[in-house]
């Protein structure tokens, strides 16, 4: 199965800046937990660049769940907020920088919303 | 104390609801019990002594966030004569702290057996007004003394936490206390309640915050609140009335979502929509910017940092929008309703702007508008982009939602509240006037943030043009040359959805109206199919669907006649402002000064006074802004660069009204005016008023 989780960091820090993240500062530490495994993964925005990394360090936000859970948010099939609504997601922290992660995501698979241009979403 | 019996207290988005006594005993339809982040916490919390429940003989609301209730034991005599008090001191924190006391006033001492049955259904707002039925299991435990009420589906667990200070037997239905109390001797204990929010695996050991706000850590915040509020001068003693009760319900309704630093935001109304909604708080920051402008800069910060990103189908979110509602409880956790958050509304989105706009006017804050010009950007983008459904190059609304989501995205979202004159309902896409409005004014403020503040003249020329554009085309498109007034809406097919409805009155605020039609439509607001008497009707007297006592077609809404008394002093129609704001004030002054959510649109001469509409909700958060709004319209605040202009135009009977230190770019500011204009019956009606309430 695809790591879902590592294509996505992959992508993020080769994207290295998104405008929708230019008034952020922080670094979030993911805790993706693979049975006894635990994939450790810090991404740090500074007024929209981004750097990721896998080297221990202070985070401003930790966010932990399960690996198969995170693989499903990456891909844009399970929906952040509702899985720490559902306490799916254990965020400790600054929730603003959660909040603002969501924006890196990819969207549900089948968003039909109407774009005059004919292009639905961002990244399809 | 509310209109219905029951008691209320808050604090963010925790509350209490119980019967007089202080008792809960809710049923899943029942509105009773603590909530807190939308769950039930408490669905049952019943105070016995020696086997008998209590009789109350008053409640003391001393606070929003504290009550106080005075009992003795037994019911259903016909007086009372007990040797014993009872009283309950309820304070909301994170949870809630109750302080139970009981005097012994006999020369005897007395055994009691005191009881408190406790337990919760873990309900959902959702489930509590749908009755829906629960798909997770219960626990109670007993722990170090403590009684623990869980409740756990799959990942999302809750938990209640009950203890007390003085000695108790506690089993898993409740606390029993066995005391003797001495002649003229009195027995307490403190009560605390506390709710948890548990993560992922994580185990309930204990509270982790017990009782984070003090009683008088809440006091002072109530008191510094209104310090920084203007003060305000009047011989009109019920607008001072009023006007206190805004700023305490207003102070009631502040919400610190858990993104925001603790900084407030006015939430919609309590006790059931204590959460973020972006037309509500966009509204109410509106109507508070000369009073409190700190809300609107929360508002315009947390409904930035949630602005849609993607195409979502089931949340009616697409980028740039503005979110509708959010919630924290189970059914939106589990994808079974769509409020993590839910986008469906049409509105919030252009008012966003309007919003930045004026809020850099009053307070000279560019920083946040610098801040946020990608959000503003991007809900400029959102009109053209996503809101135009019908390629007509107006904003229309239809959800993608169809189980969950809103059919009716403005803020007249009831079924039944777009028609043509026939009663015929419009289909969807719709085009409400109100949108188009919002949408023209968004463009000429994000105009003047682009030019004065981000520095970029082509994308501000390029908004001016834009704006010029839509009004040429909406006073062709809307306007009903026969009756000069604006349609409602506009259909699918292009034609106009022909009701005389409020909606018109927006218009006026948002300046889309053509200086040669504004007569026409001031004319109609004030007319006797859209005038009651005591305001402005949602849908006029004489349309196939108007109904005084329909919820939006008909009734009398406060915030809505709030923009429009705006309005109409935009254009310059001082007066007709003048009597839309003493018709709403007096009308103020028959709910003690707690203006309902709605009342019926029956004429004034009928009734007398005004019929409130049957809500469970209050107080409403733009009702409780509306006196504010109406404030500044009569004394004619506008900031003029780093001033402000004072204009007033109040209405006779009103005396003399001084508003001190209006904070904003200026520093703080005064303004002074004295009722000279005449608005018809004002002082007979007045004193009506005076005597139905007196």
């Amino acid at each position: 199965m695809a790591d879902s989780a590592a294509e996505l960091f992959g992508e993020l820090a080769e994207r290295g800046h998104d405008p929708l993240l230019e008034q952020v500062k922080g670094t979030m530490r993911f805790e993706l937990v693979d049975d006894k495994r635990v994939d450790r993964w810090f991404l740090d925005v500074d007024n929209g660049d981004l750097a990721v990394s896998r080297k221990n360090r202070q985070a401003d936000c930790t966010f932990r769940a399960d690996k198969a859970l995170f693989d499903g948010i990456a891909r844009g099939d399970v929906n952040a907020t509702a899985a720490v609504l559902r306490g799916a997601v254990a965020v400790e922290g600054d929730w603003t920088l959660l909040v603002m992660f969501q924006r890196l995501l990819p969207g549900p698979p089948a968003g039909r919303g109407r774009r005059r241009n004919g292009n639905n979403g961002r990244r399809t | 104390m509310s209109g219905d019996g029951l008691v209320k207290i808050l604090d963010g988005n925790t509350f209490v609801v119980s019967d007089s006594r202080g008792d809960i005993e809710a049923s899943l339809t029942d509105p009773t019990g603590l909530f807190s982040f939308d769950t039930r916490f408490l669905s049952e919390w019943v105070l016995t002594v020696n086997g008998q429940r209590l009789t109350p003989l008053s409640t003391d609301d001393l606070q929003y966030f504290e009550t106080r209730f005075f009992l003795v034991p037994g019911t259903g005599t016909v007086y009372v004569d007990s040797k014993l008090s009872v009283i309950r001191s309820r304070a909301v924190g994170n949870g809630f702290h109750e302080e139970l006391k009981i005097l012994n006033h006999d020369e005897k001492p007395v055994d009691l057996t005191i009881r408190i049955d406790a337990g919760s259904d873990f309900a959902d707002l959702f489930e509590v007004k749908d009755a829906l039925k629960k798909k997770g299991s219960y626990s109670a435990r007993v722990k170090d003394g403590r009684l623990v009420l869980g409740y756990q589906r799959d990942t999302f667990a809750r938990a209640t936490d009950i203890s007390a200070t003085a000695p108790a037997r506690v089993d898993k239905k409740g606390l029993t206390f066995k005391a003797r109390i001495a002649p003229q001797g009195e027995w307490s204990t403190d009560l605390d309640v506390v709710t948890a929010l548990l993560g992922s695996g994580e185990k309930y050991d204990r509270p982790k915050f017990a009782r984070p706000r003090g009683r008088q850590n809440m006091e002072a915040n109530l008191e510094r609140w209104l310090r920084e509020a203007p003060a305000l001068e009047s011989e009109w003693d019920s607008l001072q009335q009023t006007y206190r009760r805004s700023l305490v319900d207003l102070a009631a309704l502040r919400f610190s979502p858990p993104v925001t630093g603790y900084h407030s935001l006015p939430a919609a109304g309590l006790p059931w929509f204590m959460t973020m909604f972006g037309r509500d708080s966009i509204f109410t920051s509106l109507q508070a910017l000369p009073f409190a402008p700190s809300l609107a800069a929360t508002t315009l910060r947390a409904l930035g940092d949630w602005q849609g990103t993607h195409l979502d189908d089931f949340r009616d979110e697409d980028p740039g929008r503005i979110l509708h509602e959010m919630r924290y409880g189970e059914l939106p956790a589990f994808e079974e309703r769509p409020h993590s958050p839910y986008y469906g509304n049409a509105d919030a989105t252009p008012l966003y702007v309007v919003l930045l706009d004026e809020y850099e006017r009053w307070t000279g804050d560019r920083r946040l508008v610098r801040d946020l010009e990608h959000e503003a950007r991007a809900a400029l983008n959102w009109i053209d982009e996503y809101a135009d459904l019908m390629g007509n190059g107006y904003i229309s609304y239809q959800r993608r939602n169809e189980e969950t989501g809103l059919e009716n995205q403005c803020w007249k979202d009831s079924w039944d509240s777009i028609s043509y004159r026939n009663g015929r309902l419009a289909g969807f896409p719709r085009a409400t006037c109100e949108l188009q409005g919002y949408a023209y004014d968004a463009k000429l403020r994000g105009a003047r943030l682009a030019r004065e503040v981000w520095k970029d003249p082509e994308f501000a020329a390029r908004l001016e043009r834009q704006a010029a554009e839509l009004k040429r085309r909406f006073n062709r498109d809307f306007w009903i040359e026969d009756d000069e007034y604006f349609a409602l809406a506009l259909d699918t097919d292009g034609k106009q959805v022909d009701a005389l409805s409020s909606n018109i009155g927006h218009l006026l605020w948002s300046g889309i109206v053509d200086k040669s039609k504004a007569k026409a439509v001031a004319r109609h607001l004030l007319g006797p199919h859209l005038y009651s008497g005591w305001g402005v009707r949602t849908l006029a007297e004489g349309e196939g669907r108007y109904n005084p006592i329909g919820y939006h077609v008909g009734t009398v809404w406060p915030f809505d006649n709030s923009f429009i008394a705006w309005g109409l002093r935009r254009y310059g129609f001082k007066e007709e402002a003048a009597q839309i704001a003493s018709g709403i004030l007096e009308a103020a002054d028959f709910f003690d000064g707690r203006l309902p959510e709605a009342f019926g649109g029956y004429e004034r001469t009928l009734t007398r006074y005004p019929v409130q509409y049957p809500t469970a909700c209050s107080p409403q958060a733009w009702s409780t802004g509306t006196p504010l709004l109406l404030l500044r319209t009569m004394l004619g605040l506008e900031p003029v660069g780093d001033l402000l202009v004072v204009d007033p135009a109040l209405p006779v009977g009103i005396g003399h009204v001084a508003l001190l230190d209006i904070p904003g770019r200026w520093g703080r500011v005064d303004a002074f005016g004295r009722g000279r204009v005449s608005v018809g019956e004002k002082k007979r009606l007045r004193q009506a008023a005076q005597t139905a309430s007196g």
